[in-house]
């Protein structure tokens, strides 16, 4: 057991150590640092609290975060593979999950930082700079405060997880970086837009809204955009929410993840026999 | 490298740390989680600071501190402001529809003043009244009692009680019955809205035809004496004339002061320049003509050689050392102890048609409930508007105008405690403000002209509720008409070529169907937290159509209607389809710079349009119309202001009084508010 682990702790810190190499990701993160800052900033969401600035932040987040968790998920199994190194850790006392999960783990650490500073960073900036227009009446904070805002960066990092686990499955079964980048892309584009046109679909065709609020919450968007509602925005609209089944959206993000992760293990240890099987095939075609 | 090594002890640290961080995380995340930011109930804050909506708070009664009003104090979850309510009718009320919920959020506490241990009782007259300002209490605590011969002047009242004792005693002695916050909530009141001061504002017109039609009869007395042939001077022939009778004035200068102690007519034989008028010239000193008696009429006269007091300063100051006098004694005494060409003291009934007046100070000023009426009035002051003083001033005197010109000096028409009063169809010209109001509700102005005003067109002061200012003209003035209060409904207005057309400084009010042309600036949003609907008005021109002061979001439109915005619709959507924000400087410049148009259509500018609006109580300082109109509602009115007749000067005409009645206008039920 924990010789396993040790396997997973040296293959986490290999991973950071890629990733810390990799400047082109912290050019990443300066670049969503400066799209939040400035929607903040020109939105004026930020001028008066955190919940308009959630609100602000929604749209992008949804399509940023995803972008940059396939960034740096959609190299992260196939590179080793590619270099010919995956076949080096084979020989390494160290299980195909162990591999898996300590890739995952490493670079959902670098997910951490790379997108919870940017958002931390401008939650700060709301919270040190929000004020009322003016001071001659008494204020008060309304609904608004940090927690809520804390709420929300909680919710960004498993949704950025999952689709970083993901696209690091998709990126699995690429032979090319090229195929690779595109089968993440692929992966991006199915579950921005994916699952909410697929809820609109099955709406125009007449399914009934009431199962919105599950449906909602099987794409990882629909889950995270339901969530920030239930838990974040929609404190200030009413006392009592029913955006999205709370239960069923955490459990999406979560399953989204692990499936990413299961599929990923699966195609790293069933890779090479697939493989052999294929050669057998072809060797007995060829007869 | 060693640092791949499992085994090192920098290793394990660095493990413990990141397994500390993972933790402190998982515990930070679970905390605000399970933290409810809405159960964080802020205390009660001091009234004065919170911003007021509902009733107004200055009625006479309350101004004088006899009679007290329950107020409520609300918390709402998205707006940072407290919310000030004058009576819980109000607050009550505000619930009703759901569109303050939308705007600001829902209540996270509200709470109510109780008068427990403050001597809850009434006045003489049936208002209810209380040693002092109550306590604060949550309103689902407190008790109420209901249907007690207790009243505000407004209507019934709700009078709230910490303890259910304390309740019962007073109902006891005021009848009703004691009743919790969810019967209070039930209830439904009967909250008059601008939308009936609008419905009310034809029937205005139609009462100043009356009085002025009573006026004439009035004035219409037997001739019994005239000046020259029976009597002497003016003076003597007054005080010969029975009563009821009229003193014929022919033409000629009459060099004298006159005092009027009984009903009687004046009649000159005009107030025109020429060899055919009559004149009457003061010695420079005091009043010309004083009228101590009601029913007074004076005709056809040309006034001058009042004396330049504008106000009693003596009278002003001793008042302020006395404490016996009403809360406005130093404002009574100061402006209403000046000079005039006419001065009414304690003379209702008085009618003044066809004078003329050259004035240093005032030209009519009334006093002590000196109602009148003037028509073919024309007032020319002081060039300096700090030489002369007002061309009408009514001091706890209603007035109805018509057909009058003012002409220079300080205030047009100035009204102080006035409620009831008509200014119509008059031309105000180089006043500093052309309708000044203090302190005065229910009035109408309407179809007046002002031009050239050196601080405003139509000001309202104070906060008094319930005026209509329809169909005026306001041109080249520092501001157009700005008017505070409750319940106002300004509509049909035109204002060309102002500083400010105009400003919604009154709450729960009504401004629509205005033309806002050519001005610096069209409109200014100023109450913090808006509460007025405006909608249906066309900005054409102006430098900026609008911009907004502190406070939340303001939406200028009512459900599906909003303004005309010339510039709006430029683009490649179709018009009206793009929410307007004239305080976002991209659409403020379109209709100035058709380039803005382009940057409109950037994908920033389309993603900015798409995300702000929601939490508008939450927005600060700004103004969105999100249906705005396809093209003016009101062509002609805009048209004859732009077109090839603008350099015309006459007043543009509404026709307010066919368009006003209530049925063919429902803009009084959906959304929007200012």
């Amino acid at each position: 057991m924990n010789r396993r682990l040790g396997g997973v702790w040296v293959v986490f810190r290999r991973e950071l150590a890629t990733v810390r190499r990799t400047p082109g990701y912290a050019v990443l993160a300066v670049g969503l640092l400066v799209v939040l800052g400035g929607l903040v900033a020109v939105g004026g969401g930020g001028a008066t609290g955190f919940v308009p600035a959630v609100v602000d932040l929604l749209l992008p987040t949804e399509v940023l975060v995803p972008l940059l968790a396939v960034v740096l998920g959609y190299r992260a199994l196939f590179a080793d593979a590619a270099s010919g190194e995956l076949g080096v850790i084979r020989t390494c006392p160290v299980s195909a999950a162990g591999y898996v999960v300590g890739v995952l783990l490493a670079r959902t650490a670098a997910l951490v930082v790379l997108v919870g500073g940017p958002f931390a960073l401008v939650g700060a900036y709301v919270w040190l700079t929000a004020a009322p227009d003016t001071g001659i009446f008494a204020t008060h904070s309304g609904v608004d405060s940090p927690v809520l805002f804390l709420r929300f960066l909680a919710l960004v990092v498993p949704f950025g997880a999952a689709y970083l686990s993901l696209s690091a499955a998709v990126s699995t079964i690429a032979t090319t970086r090229r195929s690779a980048f595109a089968l993440g892309l692929l992966a991006l584009l199915a579950g921005v837009l994916g699952g909410d046109l697929a809820v609109l679909r099955s709406l125009s065709a007449g399914a009934s809204p009431s199962g919105i609020a599950g449906s909602l919450a099987l794409s990882p968007n629909g889950a995270f955009r339901g969530l920030v509602f239930e838990h974040v925005i929609g404190v200030s609209f009413a006392p009592e929410g029913g955006f999205v089944d709370t239960g069923r959206a955490v459990a999406s993000l979560v399953g989204w993840t692990v499936v990413g992760g299961v599929a990923a293990v699966a195609a790293i240890a069933l890779g090479p026999r697939v493989d052999v099987a294929v050669e057998h095939l072809r060797a007995r075609l060829d007869r | 490298m060693a640092v791949f090594d499992p085994a090192t002890a920098r290793s394990r640290r660095l493990r413990l740390a990141l397994l500390g961080l993972v933790a402190l995380a998982a515990v930070a995340t679970a905390g605000a989680f399970a933290a409810d930011p809405s159960e964080s109930v802020p205390e009660p804050v001091r009234f004065d600071d919170a911003v007021e909506l509902g009733l107004s708070s200055e009625t006479d009664a309350l101004m004088a501190g006899d009679a007290t009003l329950p107020r409520v104090q609300v918390f709402y979850s998205q707006l940072q402001y407290v919310v000030g309510y004058n009576g819980i009718a109000s607050f009550v009320d505000s619930r009703r529809d759901g569109r303050t919920e939308r705007q600001f959020g829902y209540p996270l506490v509200a709470y109510v003043e109780t008068f427990d241990h403050r001597d809850p009782g009434t006045t003489e007259s049936g208002l209810f009244a209380a040693g002092g300002a109550g306590g604060w209490t949550p309103v689902g605590e407190a008790r109420y009692v209901v249907d007690s011969d207790a009243r505000t002047p407004a209507g019934p009242v709700v009078v709230p009680f910490a303890s259910r004792d304390a309740a019962a005693a007073f109902a006891d002695e005021h009848g009703g019955s004691v009743v919790g916050w969810a019967a209070v909530r039930s209830r439904s009141f009967d909250v008059d809205s601008a939308a009936t001061v609008r419905a009310l504002a034809p029937d205005r017109w139609r009462t100043a035809n009356d009085r002025i039609a009573a006026a004439e009869r009035r004035a219409d007395r037997p001739a019994s004496v005239v000046v020259g042939e029976d009597a002497p001077t003016i003076g003597a022939a007054v005080a010969a004339a029975p009563p009821n009778t009229t003193v014929r004035v022919p033409p000629g200068t009459y060099e004298e002061t006159v005092t009027v102690n009984r009903s009687v007519t004046i009649a000159g034989a005009g107030s025109g320049t020429g060899p055919g008028a009559t004149r009457v010239v003061g010695d420079g000193n005091g009043s010309v003509i004083t009228v101590h008696a009601r029913d007074v009429a004076v005709t056809g006269l040309r006034i001058a050689g009042t004396g330049n007091r504008a106000r009693d300063p003596e009278a002003a100051r001793a008042s302020r050392e006395s404490e016996g006098g009403t809360w406005d004694t130093n404002i009574q005494l100061g402006y209403g102890y000046g000079d005039a060409g006419i001065k009414a003291v304690g003379a209702p009934g008085l009618v003044v048609d066809d004078v003329a007046v050259d004035t240093e100070a005032s030209g009519i000023l009334l006093r002590d409930g000196s109602h009148a009426t003037a028509s073919g009035l024309l007032v020319e002051g002081t060039d300096e508007w700090q030489d002369g003083f007002m061309g009408v001033a009514g001091m706890k005197s209603r007035v109805t105008v018509t057909n009058s010109r003012f002409e220079g000096g300080r205030d047009g028409i100035y009204l102080h405690r006035a409620d009831g009063s008509i200014v119509r169809n008059s031309t105000f010209v180089d006043n500093r403000y052309g309708t000044h109001l203090m302190y005065t509700g229910d009035a109408l102005v309407a179809d007046n002209a002002f031009r050239n005003e050196l601080f405003a067109g139509v000001t309202v002061m104070t906060r008094p509720a319930g005026h209509a200012i329809v169909g005026n003209d306001v041109r080249n003035s520092s501001a157009g008409i700005q008017a505070s209060g409750t319940r106002t409904y300004v509509g049909y207005n035109t204002r060309v070529g102002n500083e400010l057309g105009f400003s919604t400084s009154a709450r729960g009010s009504l401004y629509e169907h205005n033309v806002v042309v050519d001005n610096e600036l069209g409109a200014r949003a100023t109450t913090v937290v808006p509460s007025s609907r405006v909608v249906a008005n066309d900005f054409v021109g102006n430098g900026d159509h609008a911009t907004a002061g502190a406070g939340a979001l303001r939406v200028w439109a009512d459900g599906d209607r909003g303004n005309y915005w010339d510039g709006a619709s430029v683009g490649p959507h179709a018009p009206g389809s793009r929410a307007y924000r004239p305080t976002s400087p991209v659409d403020a410049a379109l209709h100035r710079h058709v380039s803005a148009a382009a940057v409109r259509e950037s994908p920033a500018a389309r993603l900015l349009d798409a995300l702000r609006g929601t939490v508008p109580g939450a927005r600060s300082g700004s103004i969105i119309d999100p249906a705005p109109a396809a093209a003016p509602y009101h062509p002609e009115r805009v048209d004859a202001v732009t077109g090839a007749g603008a350099d015309a000067d006459g007043p543009v005409r509404a026709d307010w009084r066919a368009a006003g009645e209530p049925a063919g206008n429902a803009t009084a039920t959906a959304e929007g508010s200012a």
